[in-house]
C-alpha cells in the first residue's frame, strides 16, 4: 500500500513540477564593484517575477542578503549570479552584502506596472 | 492566482498521501527542513525535544556539525542522545544527513529540495534510512514549507519496515527575530499541530544564530501527548 501511495505521490509531484512553469521574468543587471551595488536602487513592476543578474567584479565573494525579499545568495568573485525575486507588492525592499554591510547596500522599489521602466 | 491556489491544494494532497496511518516506534516531532543550501555555509546545531505523555517523559537531544560541500549540497553529522526508561541520558544514535537544493530559489512556481539521512542506533543493530522531498512556496510574507519522507528501518534489533512522515510549517516573516509559525507533524500513528516561533540574529560577516521553538500537541488520540522542541543553529 505504501508503495502505491509513493508512486501516486511521485506522479503528483511531477505533474506539479512541470505544469506550473516558471513565469517569464524580466532581467535587471546590477554590478558589484568595490563593495558597492550599482545601481543601488532599482525599480521593478509590481506583480511580476524579475531576474536580478549581479555581476560581482570584486576579487572577493559577497553574500547578497535580504530579509525583505527573502533571499540569501553567495555572489562568487568575477562571476554573474542570478537571483529571482517577486512577484512583489508595491513597496521598498532593502538588500545588502553580508561581508560589506556598510557599503554594499541597495533597494528594490516596486511600483505599479505602468510606472516602472 | 486561482491556478496557484489549486496547485497548492493539489500539492498538499500529494504530500498528505505520505502521511496515512503507519506503525509507531519513533519520534515524529523534529524539524521542518527548508530546501535551501548556501555555499561556504558551516553550522553547529543543537536540538532538544521533550515529549510528555500520560505515562512518561521522553527527552532527546542532538548535536550536529554541518557544512556545504558544493553550491547546492550540504552534509551534516549528528550525535543523538536520549533518556532511557531508567532515567539515564546517554548516546543513543548517530546520523549522517545530506540536503540538496534542486532549483534556484524563486525561479519556478515553488522551490524544491531533497533530504537523505542514514541513522545507526548506538551499540545495537538498528538502522534507519530516509529519503525526503522538501518543498517551499512563498505567498507574500508567508512561506509554506512541506516535507514528505519515506523511511526504511532494518536490523537485528528492530523490525524491518517501511514508514512515512509528513511535516508542514506555515511561517509569517514578520521580523528576522520573530517569525510566528504553525507546524504540523504526521506519521507513525501520530498527528500533531502547534505554534512555533522562528528567528535569527546576525553577527558580522556570514555568522548568524537561528532559533526555533515549538509546542506540538497530538490531536488524533485522547490523553496527554505534548512535545516541546527547541533548535539552535549557529552558522559561520
Amino acid at each position: 500500500m505504501l508503495v502505491i501511495r509513493s508512486y501516486m505521490f511521485v506522479i503528483s509531484l511531477f505533474y506539479l513540477f512541470f505544469t506550473p512553469r516558471a513565469l517569464a521574468a524580466d532581467s535587471v543587471n546590477i554590478i558589484l564593484k568595490d563593495h558597492l551595488f550599482m545601481p543601488a536602487e532599482i525599480e521593478i513592476p509590481a506583480g511580476k517575477k524579475v531576474r536580478l543578474i549581479i555581476d560581482n567584479q570584486d576579487d572577493t565573494a559577497e553574500e547578497f542578503d535580504s530579509f525583505d525579499l527573502n533571499r540569501e545568495k553567495v555572489l562568487f568573485p568575477h562571476r554573474k549570479s542570478v537571483i529571482y525575486i517577486g512577484p512583489l507588492s508595491i513597496g521598498e525592499y532593502r538588500f545588502f552584502g553580508e561581508f560589506s554591510p556598510n557599503t554594499a547596500q541597495g533597494k528594490v522599489i516596486v511600483r505599479e506596472s505602468t510606472d516602472a521602466p | 492566482m486561482t491556478r496557484s491556489f489549486f496547485s497548492t491544494v493539489l500539492l498538499c494532497s500529494a504530500f498528505s498521501l505520505m502521511s496515512l496511518p503507519v506503525l509507531a516506534d519513533g519520534m515524529v516531532v523534529d524539524k521542518v527542513y527548508h530546501p535551501y543550501v548556501l555555499p561556504f555555509e558551516r553550522e553547529v546545531e543543537w536540538r532538544l525535544l521533550s515529549r510528555q505523555t500520560d505515562d512518561r517523559n521522553v527527552l532527546a537531544q542532538r548535536a550536529g556539525l554541518g557544512w556545504a560541500i558544493t553550491e547546492s549540497v550540504t552534509v551534516e553529522g549528528y550525535m543523538i542522545g536520549e533518556r532511557d526508561p531508567a532515567d539515564n541520558f546517554d548516546l543513543a544514535a548517530y546520523e549522517l544527513e545530506a540536503r540538496w537544493q534542486m532549483v534556484e530559489q524563486g525561479r519556478y512556481w515553488a522551490d524544491w529540495g531533497m533530504l537523505f539521512e542514514l541513522e545507526k542506533r548506538h551499540k545495537i543493530s538498528a538502522y534507519e534510512a530516509t529519503i525526503g522531498m522538501l518543498f517551499e512556496k512563498e505567498f507574500g510574507k508567508t512561506s509554506l514549507t512541506m516535507n514528505a519522507f519515506i523511511v526504511r528501518e532494518w536490523g537485528q534489533a528492530i523490525k524491518n519496515e517501511w514508514e512515512s512522515e509528513f511535516r508542514a510549517q506555515l511561517r509569517y516573516r514578520y521580523d528576522p527575530a520573530f517569525q510566528p509559525a504553525i507546524e504540523l507533524y504526521s506519521g507513525e500513528d501520530f498527528v500533531g499541530v502547534g505554534p512555533a516561533i522562528i528567528g535569527l540574529y546576525r553577527f558580522a560577516g556570514q555568522r548568524q544564530l537561528k532559533w526555533e521553538v515549538g509546542f506540538v500537541s497530538e490531536i488524533s488520540h485522547s490523553g496527554k501527548d505534548h512535545s516541546f522542541r527547541l533548535a539552535l543553529e549557529f552558522e559561520f
